[in-house]
This record gives C-alpha cells, sequence and structure tokens, in this order.
C-alpha cells in the first residue's frame, strides 16, 4: 500500500478551493503537479526518462495483470471506462509515496521515481483502481468523512489505520475509532472480486465470475 | 425463481469443480484461516457440483431447486453488512471531462 507520507504539499500557483484542495485521496504528495502544469520531468534526461519507464510499465500492467483486467471491466460497467490517457498520470513525487487518486481530477497519479518494477506497478494500479472504483460506485466523501476514507483503505485493520495517520492530521485513537467502527462492514465488502483476491488465480476466478453475472443472476 | 422453461445452472459446471477443487487446496487453508481463524466449509460446492452434473444428466428438478437455493444463500451472505457510503444512481459527471489544462490549452 502506499508508503508514509508527510501530508500533502501545497499547491505553488494558487491557493486552491478548499474543495478541490480536498479530493486527493490517500497516498498522495504531489508539489509541482499544478505548478508545472502536469508531469514534472525531474533532473533525467528524457532519454532515460522515468515517464517512458513508466507507461511501459502501466501499459503492461494493464494488458496482463488480473486483478487489474477485473477492476477495469467493473468500472466500466458502472460507467467509468477508463482511459489511459485520460485517467493516468506518471509523475515524479515528493517522499516515498507510490502513487494517489485524484477524485478532483478523476486520475490516478503514478509515482514515476519510486516505482521500481513491474510488480510495484501492479500493486499500486490495483490499489488506486480500487478508489477509482469506490469513488465511481459510490459518494464518497474522502475528506469530510474519515470514516469514507477509513473504508476505501480497509484490508488489513492495521494497514487501515496507518494509511490514515499518513494524510489527516488526527490522532491514532481516532483513526482506530473510524476504522473499527467499519470494518466489518467494509471487510465483508469485496466488490468487485466477490471474495479476497488472495493471488493471481482468485483474482482470475473472480474476473470469470464477473463476466459471467448475467448469466449468474438471471438463473438463481 | 425463474422459468423451468429456458433455466440453466448459475455457473458451469466447471466452475463448480474449479471452486471446489480451490477450496480444499492447502494454499485456500491457509489463507482462509490466516484471515477468518476458522477453516473454510467446502462441501457446499460439492454438493453444488453434484446438482449442476444431475442438472445436466438428467434435467433434474430437485437438482435445479438446490443449486437455486445455495446460490441465493450466497448472494445473502455478501449482502448482510450494510454500507457505509451511498451508492451513486450514475457515475461522476465529471469523469470522462476533460482536464483542467486541456481546456486552456484548446
Amino acid at each position: 500500500m502506499a508508503g508514509a507520507a508527510g501530508g500533502p504539499q501545497q499547491q505553488q500557483q494558487q491557493q486552491p478551493q478548499p474543495q478541490q484542495q480536498q479530493q486527493r485521496v490517500a497516498c498522495q504528495v504531489f508539489p509541482e503537479r499544478r505548478a508545472q502544469g502536469g508531469s514534472g520531468q525531474g533532473l533525467l534526461s528524457s532519454v532515460f526518462s522515468n515517464d517512458q519507464g513508466c507507461q511501459r510499465l502501466l501499459l503492461k500492467t494493464l494488458q496482463t495483470n488480473p486483478y487489474v483486467k477485473l477492476l477495469l471491466d467493473a468500472m466500466k460497467h458502472s460507467g467509468c471506462a477508463v482511459n489511459k490517457e485520460r485517467h493516468f498520470s506518471c509523475e515524479d513525487c515528493n517522499g516515498n509515496v507510490s502513487g494517489g487518486f485524484d477524485a478532483s481530477t478523476s486520475q490516478i497519479v503514478l509515482c514515476q521515481n519510486n516505482i521500481r518494477n513491474q510488480a510495484h506497478m501492479n500493486r499500486v494500479v490495483t490499489h488506486e483502481l480500487v478508489h477509482a472504483f469506490d469513488h465511481c460506485r459510490a459518494h464518497v466523501n474522502w475528506f469530510t468523512d474519515v470514516r469514507h476514507l477509513a473504508c476505501s483503505e480497509t484490508c488489513v485493520r492495521d494497514r487501515a489505520i496507518l494509511s490514515i495517520l499518513a494524510v489527516r492530521n488526527i490522532s491514532k485513537e481516532v483513526a482506530q475509532k473510524a476504522v473499527d467502527e467499519v470494518f466489518e462492514s467494509c471487510f465483508n465488502d469485496q466488490e468487485p472480486f466477490g471474495r479476497i483476491p488472495h493471488n493471481k488465480t482468485y483474482a482470475r476466478y473472480a474476473h470469470r465470475d464477473f463476466q459471467n453475472r448475467d448469466r449468474y443472476y438471471s438463473n438463481i | 425463481m425463474a422459468d423451468a422453461g429456458g433455466w440453466r445452472p448459475p455457473r458451469p459446471c466447471e466452475a463448480y469443480r474449479a471452486e471446489w477443487t480451490l477450496c480444499r487446496s492447502a494454499r485456500h487453508l491457509l489463507h482462509h484461516y490466516y484471515v477468518h481463524g476458522e477453516r473454510p466449509a467446502c462441501e457446499q460446492w460439492r454438493r453444488d457440483l453434484a446438482s449442476c452434473r444431475e442438472w445436466e444428466e438428467r434435467r433434474s428438478a430437485e437438482a435445479q431447486r438446490s443449486l437455486c437455493e445455495s446460490e441465493r444463500a450466497r448472494v445473502q451472505a455478501t449482502r448482510k453488512h450494510a454500507l457505509v457510503w451511498t451508492l451513486r444512481q450514475s457515475p461522476p459527471a465529471d469523469w470522462h471531462l476533460p482536464l483542467p489544462q486541456e481546456e486552456k490549452d484548446q
């Protein structure tokens, strides 16, 4: 899941609207995102561009990873078809954060300076797509309701608490309470997988079930 | 329940076999025990597989009933917890809109 972050950096060019500022979720630190008008390139030359490597890893994930393929299908079915160019952005990030979901622009940000290999990209894209999926299917108050944030981060209780503490200036007790309140419901909400996908086999089975859903629901 | 005309098992029989096999695998036992603190119950997948085959071979009404009941119980089990958030009626309106800087460029 997302590495610990120091909290969202302030944008440079203008004071953002409170609502706009508050739309980013969990794993995000994007100091120059708005100022540079999109993806920053950092110090490396464009020959070994982080962006090209990031795009290459991302494409492979989107084409081959069973978790991601199911999430993409489920989102399309929910009316949020994902377009690689529109909904993903490779950028340089502060700290050791791997990525984040920006609800204000409907974009998944991938921290190209911190994603090192294919397996890592697979995990980050899966994680952020879950946020995007929740955003697509529900009214998630990412910043005004800690319980909602806790819900989207819930897979393992202690990890959920850490994720919340990384991005909200609240006490550990408040974070724990939020997770405890929602844990039972959110842990059992396994959409769109219908099960906990412990590994790719489970994810493939889940995808197969998803593709079969019309037959399933019309025959029970 | 769907009419007898046009009904077929909710899943292909191979799917019931695959789920039964996965359920009984050592890896699944470990995962399930780690998460829930108890062994998984796999017997129902075996019963469903038998019902599915019986339907395929003899179009048994009992097999159909048993399968429907079993799958409905599964669906019920996934819905017993109320969601923390409200589901949307339609996707977010701005999902497909161009990015703000793209609008400025145009």
